[in-house]
Parts: C-alpha cells; sequence; structure tokens
C-alpha cells in the first residue's frame, strides 16, 4: 500500500495543522538551495516566481522560445473559486464537493479539500498581478457557470482566461529574471531526470537550438509538464505537449498513476481531414447560452434553420432535466458519441451536434452575446468557415485533459524523494474526470501556495549540495542514454514520418482506448502497439543531424516515448473493470448507459512502479478513504 | 537638464522633441503664411509689414536665431531617429506589401522633410538674405517696389514658381502627417478623437500647402492677365 | 466540397543564425482548401523528409491564435492577408489555384534568425523583465473584490492585454519598431488601480530596454494596428506615449 502522507484530524483542518507542522528553511539559507523547475505553465512559472520571491535559487527550462507560449494559456473558459460573490450559496464545501463527484469519487478527499480551501487565494492574488477578470458594471467581479456545478463560481476575463492568468505567473517569473533571482533556459527539453542514492538530483536537456546534450544539477527538481493528451495525436494540447519527462521520470522510478483518467472534452470543432494536425476547443462557457441538439430524425439532410422545434432533439436537456446543458464533460461527450454513432449526427462526416446559440442571440441580443464569446465565435468561423451568428456551431467531443499523472502524496512530492510534480503532469486532484475551470485552480493552487511550503519541509531535512555533481556517474550515464537515443533515431533512415506513427498510434488508441473502452478492443490495443513500436525503431525518418535545430528529432523522440507509454495506459484501462468518469467501460454501465462504478474493487488510486528489465509495470494500490462525503451514483438528471 | 538629456537619449523622448520641435515650426509656418498673404493685398500694405518685421530688430534677430536651432534640432534628432531605424532592419523583405492603410504622408516624411530643408537654404538665400531693393525689386514700370517688387518678380518666372509650389506641397503632405502624429507622440490623442484628429491633421496640410501656393499661383496668373 | 489548390512556394530557407540563407521554391499539389496555412506546410515537410530533405523549420504550437508562437511574412503581409488573425489561423481557402507564395521570416535586428522561418523573440521576454509586471508578492493580495474597478477600464485594460507577443507588430513596422508590444503592456497595468503604483517607472523602464535591445522608433504610420492578430490599437502607444512623457516629468529619482 502507498503511503500518500495525508495528516491527521478532521477534513478541513488537515491543511492549516499540516502547513503548522511542515519544517521551515531559515531565509539566510534559503539561497544555498537550488530548485529546478521544468515547463512554465501556469503550475511551473507560479511555482518558480513563488520559490524565488521566498529567496531560493530558481533554474527554469521552458521547451517553447518563451516561457509566456506555454499551452496553458489556450484556456479560454475560466477559473472556479469558493468566493460565494454570487450569494448563490457557493462554499468551499461545496466546492470540495462538486470537484469529488464530478471526479466520479476517484479523487484523494484531502487535495480537493484542500484545493478549495486555497482556490479564493488564487483570485486575490491574480487581481493584485492584474488580471483583468471580467466585472460587472458595479466594478465588482463577475461570475460564469460551468459544467457539474449548480453555482456560479468560474472567474473569467473573456474567453482568454488562461492567457490572462498565465501572463500574470510569466511577469511574475520575468520579475524574478530581472532580480537574478531565477534563471530562466528556453527552447530546451528534459530528457532524462537523473537519481543519485535514489533520490532526484538533476535532469538531463537538449537545447533545442545547438542540440548540446547538458546536465543541470539541484537539490530539488519541479516537474511542471503538462498531461499527455496528445497521445492521441489529434488532441486540444498544443504541438509541443507531450510526455517525454514524466515518463523519463517514471523509468527513473516515479509511480505513474491511474493514466487512463482522460478527459475528453465534449465542445470541440469537428475532424474535417487527414491532413488535421490539431482540434480546436470551443469553451465549456458556451453552454452557459448554448443548447446542444440533433435532429430528431436520423440522416435528416435539412439545414438546422429549416428544422423545427418538435423536430429537434436537446439530448442533454432531456436526458439531464436538473443540469441540462451543463452536465460534466464525460458525460456530455458520452452523450454526443452515443447519438452520433447512432446516425443521428450532423454535418459531412455525421461526426457532429449542433451547439445552438440562437434562442440566447434572441434574448439577450447580438451585442450582449458578442461581449461573452466574440472572441471563440471569430476562431470558430476561421477554422470552419461558418458564421455562428447565423448557423449553429457544430461540435463534437475531442481529447483535451489527462487526469492521470506521476502519482504523488499529500507534499506533491512523486515516489523519488526530491521529485515534485505539479499541475496536469500529476494525477492528483480530478479523480476520473475534471470539472470544466480547475485546471486553472489546481495548476495554479500547486504553484503559488501549495509548493511553497512543502519544498521547503523536504529542503529544511537535506544539506544543499553547493558542489558541482554533474560530473558523477549518475549524470553521465544519464547523458549518454539520452545521447545514444539521439543518434539512434537520426541514423535509423526508414522510410516514414515521426507524425505518420504518431497518427496511426492516435487512431488506434482513440478508436480503443477513447471515450468507450471494451475488454476485447483494449487486447487489441495491447497486441498492436509493440509492433508499431518495434517499426518505429526500425522504419523511422529523422532526416538531419542531432546537432542543431530539428524539429523531426524532437518529434520522433516524444512519439518513441509515446510508443512505450501507451501499453501502460491500456493496460491500466483494461486493468480498471469498471467505468468512472472519463474512463468509460462498455461492460460496466448502468440501465440507462451511465458509468457504473465498482467501488468495493476499484476505490484506489492505480499507482504502477517502473521495474528495470521488466516489460510489465507492477501495479501498487493507495486506497481512497472517504470520510465526509457518501459515495453515490454520480447523478445529473 | 540632467533628466532632459536623458530623455534625449531615449526613442520616445526624441520623438517628443521632434513632436514639439515640429509644433513650434507648424506655429512659424501659419504665423508666417498668414503674413505672406498680405502680398494680395498689394505692395504697400505688404511693404509696410516688411517694415514692421525689420523694424522688431535686434529683437527679431533673437527669435530668428532661436527659430533657426528649433530647425536644426528639428532636423538633427530626426536625422538620428531614421538612422536607428535603418539600422533596425538590417535585411528587408523581399516582398513587402502593407496589410494596414498607411498614408502616403507618412511614408514620404523624411523625404518631403529633405525636400523642405533644401528649399530652406534656397528660400532664405532667395528672399532673406537678398536686398530687398534695388535692381531685383523694380517691376514693369520701373519703380522699385522693395520686398514686394522681389517676390513678384520671382515669382513671375515659372520655373522659380514652379520650384515653390512642389516645396510647399511637400509641406502640406510634411503637416498632414504631422499633426496628427503631434497627437500620438505627446499621448494627447484618445481613441474618440481619431478620426476627428486625422481630419483636421489632413486639411491643416492642405490649407498651408495651398495657402503659400497662392502666392505664386496669384502672381503668374497676374501676369498672364496683364499680357 | 472542398476546392484543391497547386501552390508555388518561395520560402527562406537559412540553416543556421550565422548562415546567409536563400529563398528556395518548392511545388505542393491538392492541397485542400479547409486546411490551416500550417497544415500545408506540414504537408510540405512530409513530402521533403520522405525525399530525404530537411524539412523547413517553423515556430508553432497551440494553432488556435493564442500562444503567439507562429510567425512568418507571407506575401508581404506579416500572418498573411487577413486581418487580426494568425498564421495557424490562416486557412487556405483564402489563396487562389496556382498562386505563388512567398513566405519570409520576421524581419528585424532585435529578432535575429535562427533557422529557417524561426527567430529569437527573447527580447519581449527581456522588455517585460524591465518592468512589464505588478511587484505583488504571493500571498501579500488583499480580497479580490476590496477595489473595485470600473468596467469601462478593466475592459480597457484587456484589450491591451490581449497580446500574445508574436511579434507582428514589429515584422510590420517599417522600422521594425516594438511600440504595440510596449504599450499594450503598460496600457494594460495602467488601465488598473493595481498597475497604477508602479506606472511610472514601468513606462520609462520597458522603453529604456526596448531600445537597447535594437527595435527602431515608431513613425506613427500604424502597419503594426493591422497586421496585430489580436487587433490591439495604436491608442495603446498614444498611452505609453503620454506615461513615458509624465514618468521623466514626474519621476523623483
Amino acid at each position: 500500500m502507498l503511503d500518500a502522507k495525508i495528516p491527521s484530524g478532521p477534513l478541513k483542518d488537515k491543511w492549516s495543522s499540516h502547513k503548522l507542522h511542515l519544517q521551515l528553511v531559515n531565509p539566510a539559507n534559503k539561497r544555498k538551495y537550488q530548485v529546478i523547475v521544468v515547463g512554465t505553465g501556469l503550475a511551473g512559472s507560479s511555482a518558480a516566481a513563488t520559490l524565488a520571491e521566498l529567496g531560493y535559487r530558481v533554474k527554469v527550462f521552458c521547451i517553447q522560445d518563451s516561457a509566456r507560449r506555454a499551452h496553458s494559456i489556450s484556456a479560454q473558459g475560466g477559473i472556479n473559486a469558493a468566493k460565494n460573490y454570487a450569494n448563490d450559496g457557493d462554499s468551499i464545501e461545496r466546492l470540495f464537493y462538486d470537484t469529488i463527484k464530478g471526479g466520479d469519487f476517484r479523487a484523494r478527499e484531502a487535495n480537493v479539500h484542500r484545493l478549495a480551501e486555497v482556490s479564493n487565494a488564487i483570485i486575490d492574488h491574480c487581481v493584485a498581478q492584474g488580471v483583468p477578470f471580467a466585472r460587472e458594471y458595479s466594478g465588482y467581479l463577475d461570475n460564469r457557470s460551468f459544467g457539474g456545478a449548480q453555482v456560479s463560481r468560474t472567474f473569467y476575463a473573456r474567453g482568454q482566461t488562461g492567457q490572462q492568468l498565465l501572463l500574470g505567473a510569466y511577469s511574475a517569473l520575468r520579475k524574478e529574471v530581472e532580480r537574478d533571482n531565477v534563471e530562466i533556459r528556453h527552447r530546451t527539453e528534459m530528457l532524462d531526470l537523473v537519481t543519485i542514492d535514489g533520490v532526484a538530483k538533476g535532469i538531463i536537456i537538449r537545447d533545442l537550438i545547438t542540440g548540446k546534450i547538458e546536465s543541470h544539477s539541484a537539490d530539488v527538481v519541479i516537474m511542471a509538464t503538462g498531461g499527455y493528451s496528445s497521445i492521441f495525436y489529434l488532441s486540444t494540447n498544443a504541438k509541443a505537449c507531450n510526455a517525454t519527462a514524466i515518463w523519463r521520470a517514471h523509468k527513473r522510478g516515479a509511480f505513474m498513476a491511474n493514466p487512463c483518467y482522460t478527459q475528453i472534452h465534449p465542445t470541440c470543432i469537428p475532424v474535417h481531414g487527414e491532413y488535421q494536425s490539431k482540434l480546436t476547443l470551443m469553451s465549456e462557457g458556451l453552454r452557459n447560452d448554448g443548447r446542444v441538439w440533433v435532429p430528431k430524425q436520423a440522416g435528416d439532410k435539412r439545414l438546422p434553420s429549416e428544422i423545427p422545434e418538435e423536430g429537434r432533439d436537446y439530448f442533454l436537456e432531456r436526458k439531464y432535466p436538473t443540469f441540462g446543458n451543463l452536465v460534466p464533460r464525460d458525460i456530455a461527450s458520452r452523450s454526443v458519441k452515443e447519438l452520433c454513432d447512432a446516425g443521428q449526427g450532423v454535418g459531412d462526416t455525421g461526426m457532429a451536434v449542433y451547439l445552438d446559440l440562437s434562442a440566447a442571440i434572441e434574448r439577450l441580443g447580438k451585442e450582449k452575446i458578442a461581449e461573452r464569446y466574440s472572441n471563440l465565435f471569430e476562431m470558430y468561423e476561421k477554422i470552419s468557415g461558418h458564421n455562428p451568428y447565423e448557423y449553429p456551431m457544430m461540435i463534437y467531443p475531442a481529447p483535451h485533459y489527462t487526469m492521470g499523472g506521476l502519482w504523488v502524496d499529500y507534499n506533491l512530492m512523486s515516489t523519488i524523494p526530491g521529485l515534485f510534480v505539479l499541475g496536469e503532469a500529476n494525477f492528483s486532484d480530478h479523480g476520473a474526470n475534471r470539472l470544466g475551470a480547475s485546471a486553472l485552480m489546481q495548476g495554479l493552487a500547486d504553484g503559488y501556495f501549495i509548493i511553497p511550503y512543502t519544498v521547503g519541509d523536504y529542503l529544511a531535512q537535506i544539506t544543499p549540495i553547493n558542489t558541482d555533481i554533474t560530473t558523477f556517474a549518475a549524470f553521465k550515464e544519464a547523458e549518454g542514454q539520452v545521447v545514444q537515443k539521439v543518434s539512434r533515431l537520426v541514423s535509423a533512415k526508414g522510410k516514414r514520418t515521426a507524425d505518420d506513427f504518431h497518427k496511426q498510434l492516435g487512431k488506434l488508441l482513440w478508436d480503443k482506448c477513447g471515450m468507450a473502452r471494451t475488454e476485447a478492443g483494449l487486447h487489441e490495443a495491447l497486441d498492436k502497439i509493440p509492433e508499431i513500436r518495434s517499426e518505429f525503431w526500425d522504419n523511422i525518418n529523422v532526416p538531419g543531424s542531432g546537432e542543431d535545430l530539428n524539429q523531426s528529432l524532437e518529434k520522433a523522440g516524444r512519439v518513441a516515448d509515446y510508443l512505450e507509454f501507451a501499453e501502460l495506459f491500456v493496460r491500466d484501462a483494461l486493468h480498471r473493470k469498471e467505468s468512472c468518469g472519463g474512463h468509460f467501460r462498455t461492460e460496466y454501465q448502468t440501465p440507462e448507459g451511465e458509468a457504473k462504478r465498482d467501488d468495493e474493487k476499484f476505490c484506489y488510486v492505480a499507482a504502477w512502479e517502473h521495474i528495470e528489465g521488466q516489460n510489465e509495470q507492477q501495479l501498487h494500490k493507495e486506497a481512497l478513504k472517504f470520510e465526509s462525503v457518501n459515495l453515490t451514483q454520480r447523478s445529473y438528471k | 537638464m540632467v533628466k532632459a538629456l536623458q530623455h534625449y537619449q531615449t526613442s520616445i523622448g526624441r520623438k517628443q522633441i521632434v513632436a514639439t520641435t515640429g509644433l513650434l515650426l507648424i506655429l512659424f509656418i501659419t504665423g508666417h503664411l498668414a503674413g505672406n498673404l498680405l502680398i494680395l493685398g498689394g505692395p504697400d500694405l505688404y511693404n509696410s509689414y516688411a517694415k514692421f518685421l525689420t523694424g522688431l530688430r535686434p529683437g527679431l534677430y533673437f527669435i530668428e536665431a532661436l527659430l533657426g536651432l528649433v530647425f536644426l534640432i528639428h532636423i538633427w534628432v530626426t536625422y538620428l531617429l531614421v538612422i536607428t531605424n535603418i539600422r533596425s532592419r538590417p535585411i528587408g523583405y523581399r516582398l513587402n506589401s502593407p496589410k494596414g492603410d498607411r498614408s502616403l504622408a507618412a511614408q514620404i516624411m523624411p523625404f518631403t522633410g529633405s525636400i523642405i530643408f533644401a528649399f530652406l537654404i534656397f528660400h532664405l538665400w532667395d528672399f532673406t538674405f537678398t536686398p530687398h531693393s534695388g535692381a531685383a525689386s523694380i517691376l514693369r514700370d520701373g519703380k522699385d517696389y522693395g520686398l514686394y517688387g522681389l517676390v513678384y518678380n520671382a515669382f513671375s518666372d515659372p520655373l522659380h514658381s514652379t520650384f515653390y509650389i512642389i516645396a510647399m506641397v511637400c509641406i502640406g503632405f510634411h503637416l498632414s502627417h504631422g499633426i496628427e502624429s503631434f497627437c500620438q507622440t505627446l499621448g494627447f490623442k484618445h481613441p474618440k478623437h481619431t478620426q476627428a484628429i486625422r481630419l483636421v491633421s489632413n486639411l491643416f496640410g492642405v490649407m498651408i500647402g495651398w495657402g503659400y501656393s497662392m502666392i505664386p499661383v496669384y502672381v503668374l496668373i497676374k501676369n498672364m492677365v496683364n499680357n | 466540397m472542398d476546392k484543391k489548390l497547386n501552390l508555388k512556394l518561395m520560402i527562406w530557407r537559412q540553416k543556421g543564425p550565422k548562415d546567409k540563407g536563400a529563398f528556395e521554391i518548392y511545388k505542393v499539389k491538392d492541397i485542400d482548401t479547409s486546411m490551416s496555412f500550417l497544415e500545408m506546410l506540414d504537408v510540405l515537410n512530409e513530402e521533403l523528409t520522405h525525399e530525404g530533405k530537411e524539412p523547413i523549420a517553423f515556430d508553432h504550437d497551440c494553432r488556435e491564435g493564442i500562444c503567439g508562437a507562429c510567425a512568418a511574412v507571407v506575401n508581404g503581409k506579416a500572418h498573411g492577408k487577413l486581418k487580426g488573425t494568425t498564421l495557424c489561423q490562416l486557412h487556405m481557402r483564402h489563396f487562389e489555384n496556382n498562386e505563388t507564395i512567398v513566405i519570409e521570416p520576421w524581419r528585424a535586428k532585435a529578432f535575429p534568425v535562427i533557422k529557417d522561418l524561426i527567430v529569437d523573440r527573447s527580447a519581449f521576454d527581456r522588455i517585460i523583465s524591465a518592468g512589464g509586471y505588478i511587484s505583488a508578492k504571493t500571498g501579500s493580495a488583499p480580497d479580490a473584490n476590496a477595489i473595485p474597478i470600473p468596467k469601462e477600464n478593466v475592459d480597457l485594460a484587456m484589450d491591451a492585454a490581449a497580446c500574445i507577443g508574436c511579434g507582428a507588430c514589429v515584422a510590420a513596422c517599417p522600422n521594425a519598431s516594438a511600440m504595440l508590444f510596449v504599450g499594450a503592456k503598460v496600457s494594460h497595468l495602467i488601465h488598473l488601480p493595481q498597475g497604477k503604483v508602479e506606472g511610472k517607472s514601468r513606462a520609462y523602464d520597458m522603453v529604456r530596454q526596448m531600445d537597447k535591445e535594437g527595435f527602431g522608433n515608431c513613425s506613427n504610420e500604424y502597419e503594426c494596428e493591422a497586421a496585430c492578430p489580436k487587433n490591439i490599437s495604436v491608442s495603446t502607444i498614444a498611452r505609453l506615449n503620454r506615461e513615458f512623457m509624465f514618468s521623466k516629468l514626474t519621476r523623483k529619482t
């Protein structure tokens, strides 16, 4: 059994009493400690900036050309907090409960409660940083509602909330760079983790411009490298998003938790061709004012405007009268898939449903709707060529977020001492399904308000290195492995490109381990993945060399790791013989077609350990104990 | 003083110096035009205006020196700005087609500025430093009409007039961008007024250009009628 | 039904920062009009890879118009001819069959080319470092609703804060000036009461850094506004000019 180091005491006092018991580092000593932060999204930037403010020496690694471009920037809708400014009955307890329930009772109670507790401080801090959250005419902050909640607790900045929050964290980070507390390395990719005596002491990176493989040592390594949705090739994630860092850490001993928990977001622009490189999300915020429907008659080819009210099936409202269009993402996505599979889908491919804002436009006027969503509408029109003011948007689910990730304890430390994991890269707070506007909340909670305490506690218990240890054997060995992998990739000189392999893997996973998973399908995938992997190493074509900027090489390295990770991903889905949240096994459903959990057998976190020399990982279980909520069948009816 | 020097060393500071000196020059040009238009009132009026101005000496020397200084600062600082601008893009585009609607006036500012500078030297030599009486001031009736005669004779030459008109068109263009630019560079601009400022700036440019050109045109037409 | 396009591409190739670089001509066939511009380049890159040639290096990431990574001058226009659009959001339906498309990197002394279409935009990061922030330490903030801010001001702040740092303003400016980028940040923060505290030093410090990086001077031709994929207004530049002037006149140190 894994020990998550959850503090004792009543749920609502755990975090405050834990903070009191954490050890502190003397202000004068903080400068002696070197911290490495990998990734500059919300979690990474906020952690790096805050630790630097505290006085630690921080080195930051960023895969993009600027920290501001991390993929958190694309988050549209908003960020949750239990402020209850709307006076609609919100509270820390309610945000906690909604998140636990939304996650289908597969998250750790103590973590989720802490998240709800610090949510308010995040909003305060972001306002102080100059994040221009939407306001009412009174000058006070405005809120909107998101899926899985019956209160309005979501703070937003037009359709660019992630951008504004990230720019806040980024500017705090730049401030610390200016003050020489942070050294930042752009266009670098973490390719391995280095442990000495089982403790994380540094990383191996590749400078993406010069191709140089470098070692960097530190007293603590913090990874905030995001999720792995792009394992499906087509996803809403940015092109640089990848799982290499977490996968490498996993292979060095960090357990991987619940990899099969993936979120398929219901409202994305449908796929329109083979060449397509990514999918674009339309914010969940649109479901506030939009109604999702399909024609009642399968194969009805009439224009949407020609289909009268009685000919339309507002299926979410029909199936879930209480939450209507605002059911959680996993439920909405599955309903869309069911209808399209039954032939009721619309558009050229039949793989789409309408997200119709015409009623809201009529009720509130075009101007009001434009104020709320104009940037989304413009984006939709640019991509699809249709004007959403006149023709209802068409949407289809797409991979968006991964709840799974590296296992961490209550302090956000992985099973490797000295390796902390934040944000989407860890598995911690969303259970089997994440509610809308909670990813931003979690990333910033981890970075601003949790890690500064827990990392301090860890550092207080170790002596700073203060010498150059990058010449040690562990570093040299890891460097050697990276160099070898690079040269193997560039010298294979095969016939197929990295994208080609990636598409093949992605399609396989989407079909077999996507929105609905079956035992037989998962077995099929498990058989097929090693075949693709072995062909990959024989037949990959990486032009150019490893000695300069080589985007083909970067892609190939990431696909290589995905090809290993995919197996664990599928194996986890296979082992979890229940349906919960984003993990839907068709064998396990209620008569109404909802996810059917098996709390007796599967109320645990599946944490997988890599065993050197063995193909299959070993399963460890962290039992989930629910002290303050009752496990119920989730109902949004 | 230190602050002013620091200001001079920054890009915006330099632009604000150009804008401020530009405004002073606009004021001068406007006043100068008002005076010059008195020529339409005949030789007596015009010559008495010239006499009035020369009567202000030696105080006028001081103002003239100041004006010269403003001119030189305007030109020198602009020169510094243009040099940085050229250096800031060492390799240009193969194909460059503007996405915006930048006006011709804006694009040719350094060009119109240079023409104006050349004109200025010519103009000073032409009218300011040439004696305001004597051979060049005698009109067809054989009388010495002073400065009036000098100007009248000069503009009776179509070539001479054309050069003046070209220069005045340049000034018109220069100002039509200049006034708008002044508001932008000093930040006296609100999005609500953008269109109004642009209109005023353009009208002013046209007005100055036309106003000055009217003098040689008037002389040419008068000559034609008299012939 | 979507049309198919055959295109001639003239693309800047440059192996490294110190190489001279030159244009090369490529042909692509059967380009679907619903592709994005970058997907069209993907198609070309796949072909080049199959031919054993090095694909074209170009920056891109989110491909939904918000990260600011993608950047190229297409037929003489930054991000191509559509206004308010990043290159990744420009779709091939806006091109004609048999068209020749000239693709160049951003050109500016402050944005040196790294490879092909990729340029180094770290100058922008350094400008932000010089003062593009509010120095609020984590944990020090009062309640978010403690200071009401007029909606109008927040809207203006948001208009300016929408900047994605792509550098199109610099690329499009006849003088490679970064005034719109700096103006947007200064304007964003000065419209908020929290941002006023450091307002005076911010404008001055950011402008000093901008000058140091080797950007040109604004000549008020507003090409930046026309090229900005987020339609940021040049009134932010006017605001910067004003803040800068008063920062000098009223600053105590």
